[in-house]
Parts: C-alpha cells; structure tokens; sequence
C-alpha cells in the first residue's frame, strides 16, 4: 500500500477530488494547508506597502492506494491539478506498513 | 440463612432473580418506548421508569442490606433524582455509608452494582461517607449540584436527612462561589454552541436553551431563593412547558438511537415530528412545525436563564434608576419605559429604546421588550418607516457597532424585527438541509452582524487588516442593512441570491433609500455569493480572474463592503468554517482586486465596454447625440461607467459642450455636510494642482476626488470636501466667487503659488505629527502609465502640494484618486512624462520631489 500526498490550488480541488472519485478508491483525506514550494510565493503590495504572501494557500489531497493503483493514480492527479504555471504543487508517493479499520479494528489487505 | 433469591455469602442476587429484574426492566422499557413513540415521552412516563428503576434498585439494596450492618442512604441523583429519567440515561446513584468505608460496605456496594452493570445500566456512582460533607468541596460544582436533586431509594431516612442537611448548611460565601462557578460551567457550554440556540442539529440537552439551562435555571434559584423578584420565579415556573416538550423529544431520540442520543439530527427530526404528531401535509411541513415548536420553547429556556442570570449577578449599573430623557429609565436590568403603558402605544419609542441600549451599552429591560412583545401586532411596517426622520432613526439603529447584534436580537424574539422588515419574517427558523448550515437562516444572520460589529475590535492580527476595512466604509449602515436582507430569498429553494433581491425591493422602496445608496444594497444582496466563490474556487493567480471580478465590483467601496459581507457570512455558517487559510484568500482577492482597481483601471477604456457604453446609449435623453456621447465617454476609464448614474453621466456631458482652451466649466453643490465640485476643462500643465490650491485657499478639507484626463486631452474632476472654515456656509455669495477664481485660475490670470503664499506658513504649522509618509512607486501595474500611491497624513493643502511637486518635474497628472480614511490621505496618481511612463531618474527625481513636500510643506509656496 502507499500513500499518495499530493498538494494542489485550492481552485483544483474539484477537478483532482473528481479524478479520484473515477478511480473508485475508497476514501481520501482533504486537508486546507499553507506553504511555498520552489518559487516560495510572493510579495504583495497593498496601498504602497508590501505585505509577505510566502506561504500560499494550498489543499493537501490524501489517498492510500494498492501499489498497483499508484502510477493511476498520480496521473489523474496531474492531469486535473497542472495548469503549466509555477505553482502547480507536488505529488509524493510513502509506503504505508499497516492499516486499521477503528470501528471493526480489522486491518487491511495490503 | 442468606436473603431470598441470593447466593450465600455474596449478597449477589441469584440468576433467578437477575432473571427477573431484567424482565421487570425490559417490560418497562418496551412500554417507554411505545409511549415515547406516541410523543408521551414526557415528564409522566420517565417519572413511572424512574420509579420503576427505583424497584430494583430498591431490591438489590434490600437483598444485600445484610452485608453492613452501618446505616446507609441509596438516592438518586440529577436527572434520576427530579424523576425525569430517560430511557437511555445515566442511573447516577449516590450511596452513602453513616461511618467509615470497609471491606463489608465494599461488598455491599459490589452487591448493588454489579447486578445494574449486568442490565446493561450506564451508572454513575458515588460512594461517600457521612463525614465526607461535612466539608463540602466548592470546586466539585457539578456534585453539589447534583445534591440539590438527590432523591432518597433505599436505605435509613436518618442517613438521607444528614446529607440533605449539610446541602442546606452552605453558607453565603459557598453559595456566592458555587453561583460563580455554576455561571462559569453554562458559559463555557454556551461557547461550544458559538452562544446560540438557532442550531439546525440542536444538541436538546446540552446546547443554549436546553434541558441542562433549565436545570442550570433552577439551580442558580436554589442556591439564592432572595434574589429573585416574583417576576423572575415566574419565568422559571413558565420553564415546566419547555421542559415537558423537550423531555418529550429526547424520548423519541433515545427510543429510535437505541442510547443515550441528544442530537436532535435532519433524520431524527423527522420521526420526531410524527411521534409528536406535528401539523403538516408533507414531511418537511411537518419538521418546519417541529423545530418551530424547539425554537420557541428553546428561546423561553434561554430567556429565562438570562433573567435568572441577571437576577443572581446584576449588571455594575447603578442601584438607584436613572432617567434618560422623559421616557426611559436605565434600571439594573437595563432600559425601561418610564411609562410602560403610554409606550404600548407608541412604536416610535420602541426603536429608540434600541437605539439608547445600545448607546449606554446596556441590555433592552424584559419590562419594556414584553409591552413590545404584547403590543407588535397592532402596528404594521409603515408605523416605523413611515415618515422621513423614522427611516432615518431606522438607517442609525443598523450602524454597526458593539452591541447590535444582542439588540437585533431581542428586537428578533420580542417580533419587533419581522415587524419593522416583514420580508425578514420569510426566514424565520427558517432550516435549511446542506452540510455545512449550523444555524437557522434568521439566526444565521443574525450572527453574521455579530461578526461585523466584532470588527472593531478585532481578536487577531488576520482580522484587524479586514476591521480597517470597516472603519473605512462610508455607509456601513447599508452593510448591515444588506446582510439583514442576504438570505431572505432562501424561502425557496432556487437561486437564493437574486431572489432574496426580488424579495428585498419592498422593503428598500419602504425604507426609501437614495439611488446610490439603494444601488449598493442591491449589489450586495445580489452578489453576497460571488467573491467567496471567486476566492476559494478561482484561480487567483490567473489575472483574468480578478480582473473580471474587478468588473462585477465596480469601485473599491463596493469592493470593500463586499469582502466584509463575504467575511461574516462565511464566518457565521458554523464556528469552524472561516479558517485562517479562507481569510488568507479572500485578503489575497481584495488586494489584487483593489489594485486592479485603482492601480490599472486606466488601460480599460470606456470603448472596450461595449455593453456597458450600450446602456449609457440606449437610456440617452433627447439633447444628448449617441455621437456626442460617445465622444465624450470613448477615451474616459471604463471606471468612469461603474462610479456614475446615468443622470450625472448626462450632466457631465452638457458640462463639456462648448468648452475652450483656458475656460472652465465648473458646478458646485452640497449634499448634507458635504460639498461637490465638478469641473470640466482641458488639459495644462499645472492644472489639477491649481484646482486642489484654490479649494486649500478657501479652507476646503478635501476628502476624496477622481481627476479623469482622456487622450484628447479633455479634463473631468470631481472633488468632495467639507467646507472646515465654514466659507460657504457663512458668505452667501460664495459658491460664486470660488467658482470665479477657478475661472481665473485656469485662464492663467492668478498666479496660485502666490494666492497661497499667506496660507502657507499657517498650514505648517498645522500639520499633524503621525506615521511617517509612505511613497510607492509602481511602473508594472499599468501599460500607460506610472503610478504615484501615497499614504500621509492628511493635512491641508496636501494634495496640492503633491500634484504641485508631480508637475514641477514636468511630468503630466493623467488621473488621480483620491482618499482620506480617517485622518490618513491615500492618493493614487497616474502620471507620465512626455507622454510615456517614467525612466528610472525621472522616477528618482519624482520621488524626491514629493519626498521633499511631504517633509516640508512650506517649502512648495
């Protein structure tokens, strides 16, 4: 199993939830988060002042797939999330040992 | 020989007998849940489980009284103990032994528990010596409290009387700290909720208006019979309807959850509304009666809590009652009428009890909100509206500041609000299903003016940048008017936005609102969705974005009010939807869309708004060409078309016919405080500084302005200043004369720099200290042009001291805007040189220039 962590434009969130959703994974995990990648976002100017806009507001998408599913994946994940401008986000792939349902506390086929 | 039905030694009762209080228990249980089903889950049927409970519990003590030989008490506890049990509740019990705790009384309470455990009861247990109250622990409130409601089961009376004794020694200290901490525990309940009973999943035992403020009601009662007037007594006893429908309610929860449910949730609503056989032809009709029904017993709980409250902690206010005018008293409890029964007559007096609660910062007294209360049937809209100085007070009472919210409130509960705006009443509890609403659409926005009024003194650093924004509108009033009025579309279930506009029309044609104004509200009410979709669902990176937003807003006032509408409104869904990162985007969206609009409107000209320019056309009067508009709107900023009506477009049209190089045309007029001046000429070096010097010279504090120049070389300012030396107001003949000398200024026959040398030095010495000033020069935002942003201190004479400095180095003032928000100027200038944006030394000499000014004001002359 792996986990696949991608951050994304808030404005993407749709379009990648949607992408999944076709891919019938089971669940994923939405997450409102702040940062910067490689361009470490910008500086505004508001009435002549500039104010830090470093950390951007992105949307962290988690999903915990079969090794199988991942290459799908992370394609639909690019595919709905690039805009071919800087800031697109990131896409990272983690192995995940063991997984748990709470409720039954059966654990899962890896 | 061990008792009857017991296992030797053990004092557990035999599986005979266990056998038999299950029975005993199921049978009652299936009889609860048939009469919770048939809505007679109240008062009545959890009385009989209780005493039911009490049988076996009752038994067990009596089947294991042989283990101990010291006397003991067995007594129910909280809600147990005031004979409201519910099916699925918590069997607190509280045992208590006369002397010590041993082995043998181990046993004993082994031999009572064990058995409840394996019926499957949820017991909460206290085990306490007698000796244990005799200091009583003011820290365990919720204990105490619960002695209060202790009911005796089983064991020696003796014992029993002893432990009600000691509830009945607390002495005045005890009592005020358990008052406190008692007043502590309901506030902090309250803060889970965000304060409000309105909650569309309402939690009927723990959320405001409650089982537990019922009982927290009683309580405070309980611990300070004294303070209570007959009044307040009354209140609480009115509590026992509220308290059977609630008890009524959580009965059904707990029969169809299977446990101990509190959550009133959609699907529950709905077997709730048939199990208490709610008026209505269709299911959702049905819930609509239901929850109804909540909010008004919910309301009373809450109601008369707030009383008990101010009954057990009166406010600070003064003791001895305090007239305001004739016709008002501030008494402890807060704003009375002097005369309640002459103010039943009088709604007029209704709103300004409002309004004077507000100002002295008190609550509306229960006096005065139920001789309003009683008597809001007899009056319709038009008695509060009615006149021009009503629609005016009604104008003021919408002014955000601390304190709305609790005032609208009560203006809400007491009916006066559906009264004053019956196309509010659409919307009252009203529920509407989606998964983010926490509260009814009236209380809904309710809240959001909660939050705006909160802006003045903002909690964190995020929010103090969005509480400048309020501070800088002009009409917050009509915020707080459109937020009224945002959501009173959702009565159905369409596009809420543009019905809530269709809706509102009556009642902005009511309030009689000026054009401008009612134009904003309009906005507002019809756009309240559009910049939270923007900011969390767009692209804010993609200039097209916010340039097209930039077009729906219009102006930065628009702008301004709309992020803040968008703000509360987010804020006021449920208290976790406005996170720091949805506060993040939204500043992100106005920033750009600010500088959008005041940093790059200029590059949009009228001409490439064909649809815009087709309205002006199609709404022409018969002396205006479409060739002659056309020519006078192509070359101006499609801004222009966002800032002005049609009627004063047209008026500026007829001003430039016919104007000459040299010559001026020029109208002055005054609107309330505030005067107007619109000026048309063309182009020269130093005019729009001449034009700012000859308003400094006559004592004109300049408040904000637009100086449009076309490629033509056409010329449209308008300025808007308070007249500060009261030179128009004193001289009858003054409109005239500073009309003439603006004549003679642009034909070059006064030279300005000596007309003001006198003035000056006075101006020097009339500055104000303060934050330094800010220059910013930015050559990217625009294709055409350079732009100037200047942020000073306001001072007279500023603005013509900047445009002057602007010109001495040559270059061209094509546009300005100008501000002042409070006692800060913010001056955005357009400038170029030759036709073309500046170069790098010209932007060196520029900024020196205006640096230079701006430190030393006396040196421009």
């Amino acid at each position: 199993m792996k986990l696949v962590k991608s951050i994304v434009r808030p404005n993407k969130v749709d379009e990648v939830r949607a992408a999944l959703e076709k891919l019938n994974l089971g669940g994923m995990t939405v997450t409102e988060v702040r940062g910067h990648g490689r361009q470490k976002g910008h500086t505004a100017i508001y009435r002549g002042k500039e104010y830090d806009v470093t950390l951007l507001p992105k949307v962290s998408i988690e999903v915990v797939v079969t090794d199988s599913a991942v290459e799908d994946v992370i394609q639909a994940i690019t595919r709905a999330a690039r805009t071919g401008e800087i800031g697109d986000g990131r896409v990272f792939v983690l192995p995940v040992e063991q997984s748990y349902n709470i409720r039954t506390g059966e654990r899962d086929a890896s | 020989m061990p008792p009857l039905g017991q296992s030797q030694g053990s004092g557990v009762p035999a599986d005979r007998t266990k056998g038999q209080l299950a029975s005993r228990l199921a049978a009652i249980r299936r009889e609860y849940v048939l009469e919770a089903r048939q809505g007679r889950g109240g008062r009545e049927m959890q009385s009989r489980y209780a005493a039911e409970m009490d049988a076996i519990v009752r038994e067990l003590v009596e089947g294991a009284r042989g283990l101990t030989s010291q006397p003991l008490s067995v007594a129910a506890l909280g809600g147990y103990g005031r004979r409201t049990l519910c099916l699925h509740s918590d069997v607190d019990l509280l045992i208590v032994f006369e002397r010590g705790i041993d082995r043998a009384e181990a046993r004993f309470v082994n031999a009572v528990l064990q058995p409840l455990w394996d019926l499957q009861l949820v017991v909460g247990h206290h085990v306490r010596e007698l000796p244990d109250f005799d200091q009583v622990d003011p820290e365990n409130t919720e204990f105490i409290m619960a002695l209060i409601d202790a009911h005796p089961i089983a064991g020696d009376e003796a014992v029993f009387d002893a432990v009600r004794a000691h509830g009945g020694r607390l002495n005045t200290g005890l009592r005020d700290a358990l008052t406190d901490s008692l007043l502590l525990l309901v506030d902090q309940r309250h803060a889970q909720f965000n304060g409000t009973l309105y909650q569309l999943e309402p939690d009927i035992k723990n959320a405001p208006g409650g089982l537990r403020d019922i009982a927290a009601a009683r309580y405070l009662r309980a611990l300070d019979p004294e303070a209570f007037e007959a009044e307040a007594a009354k209140a609480i006893d009115a509590l026992q309807d509220a308290e059977q429908f609630l008890l009524r309610v959580r009965s059904v929860l707990h029969a169809e959850a299977g446990r101990d449910a509190n959550i009133l949730t959609h699907e529950l609503q709905e077997k709730v509304a048939d199990a208490l056989a709610c008026d209505g032809d269709t299911s959702r009709r049905r819930v609509e009666t239901l929850m109804g029904a909540y909010f008004r017993h919910a309301r009373a709980t809450a109601r008369a809590l707030s009383r008990t409250q101010r009954a057990v902690r009166p406010s600070a206010g003064p003791a001895v009652q305090r007239l305001v005018g004739r016709q008002f008293e501030i008494a402890r409890d807060g704003i009375r009428f002097v005369d309640a029964a002459a103010a039943a007559s009088r709604p007029s007096l209704w709103l300004e009890i409002f309004r004077l609660a507000i100002a002295h910062g008190c609550a509306v007294s229960e006096q005065a909100l139920d001789c309003i209360e009683q008597n809001v049937g007899n009056y319709g809209p038009d008695d509060f509206a009615g006149t021009e100085a009503e629609r005016h007070q009604l104008r003021n009472l919408f002014y955000p500041r601390p304190g709305l919210y609790a005032r609208l409130s009560e203006m809400h509960d007491c009916g006066l609000l559906n009264r004053i705006l019956p196309e509010f009443a659409g919307v009252h509890g009203r529920v509407v299903r989606d998964f983010y609403h926490r509260y009814t659409v009236d209380e809904h926005t309710l809240l959001t003016v909660r939050g705006l009024e909160s802006l003045w003194h903002p909690a964190t650093a995020s929010r103090k940048r969005f509480g400048g924004l309020l501070q800088e509108l002009r009409a917050p009033e009509l915020l707080t008017l459109a937020l009224i009025l945002h959501d009173i579309g959702k009565v159905e279930d369409t596009n809420h936005a543009q019905e809530s506009v269709r809706i509102a029309r009556t009642a902005l044609d009511r309030l009689d609102l000026p054009e401008d104004a009612r134009h904003t509200v309009d906005f507002l009410v019809g756009h309240h969705l559009e910049m939270s979709n923007v900011a969390f669902r767009r692209d804010l990176d993609d200039p097209h974005v916010v340039e097209r937003f930039a077009h729906v807003v219009g102006t930065e006032e628009q702008l301004k009010m709309l992020c803040l509408l968008t703000l509360v409104d987010v804020e006021a869904v449920s208290s976790n939807t406005l996170t720091p990162w949805k506060e993040e985007l939204l500043w992100r969206l106005y920033v750009d869309t600010y500088n959008h609009l005041t940093l790059g409107y200029a590059d949009e000209l009228v001409r490439h708004d064909p649809a815009g320019l087709a309205v002006v056309i199609s709404g022409r009067p018969d002396d205006i060409s479409e060739t002659e508009l056309t020519q006078f709107l192509s070359g101006l900023p499609r801004r222009y078309l966002a800032l002005f009506g049609l009627a004063s477009i047209y008026r500026h049209v007829r001003l430039a016919r016919g104007i000459h190089r040299d010559e001026v045309h020029t109208v002055l007029e005054n609107h309330d405080d505030v005067w107007e001046l619109t000026i048309v000429t063309l182009d020269k070096p130093f005019l729009f500084s001449n034009v700012a010097g000859v308003l400094s010279y006559f004592g004109m504090d300049i408040h904000r302005g637009q100086a449009m120049t076309t490629p033509e070389g056409l010329v449209l300012d308008m300025f808007e200043f308070a007249d500060a030396e009261a030179f128009l107001r004193q001289n009858p003949g003054a409109s005239a004369e500073i009309c003439r000398m603006l004549d003679r200024v642009v034909a070059g026959r006064i030279d300005v720099p000596t007309l003001l040398r006198g003035r000056e030095r006075s101006m020097l010495y009339r500055r104000r200290g303060g934050e330094p000033p800010r220059i910013h020069f930015d050559n990217e935002h625009s294709r055409k042009y350079s732009i100037v942003e200047i942020v000073a201190d306001d001072a007279p004479g500023l603005l013509y001291r900047i445009s002057r400095a602007v010109s001495e180095q040559g270059c061209d003032l094509d546009l300005a805007l100008i501000g002042t928000e409070g006692r800060k100027a913010i001056d955005v200038l357009h400038v170029t040189k030759a036709g073309r944006k500046l170069a790098e030394s010209e932007r060196i000499a520029l900024m020196d220039g205006l640096e230079r000014v701006l430190e030393t004001p006396d040196e421009t002359g």
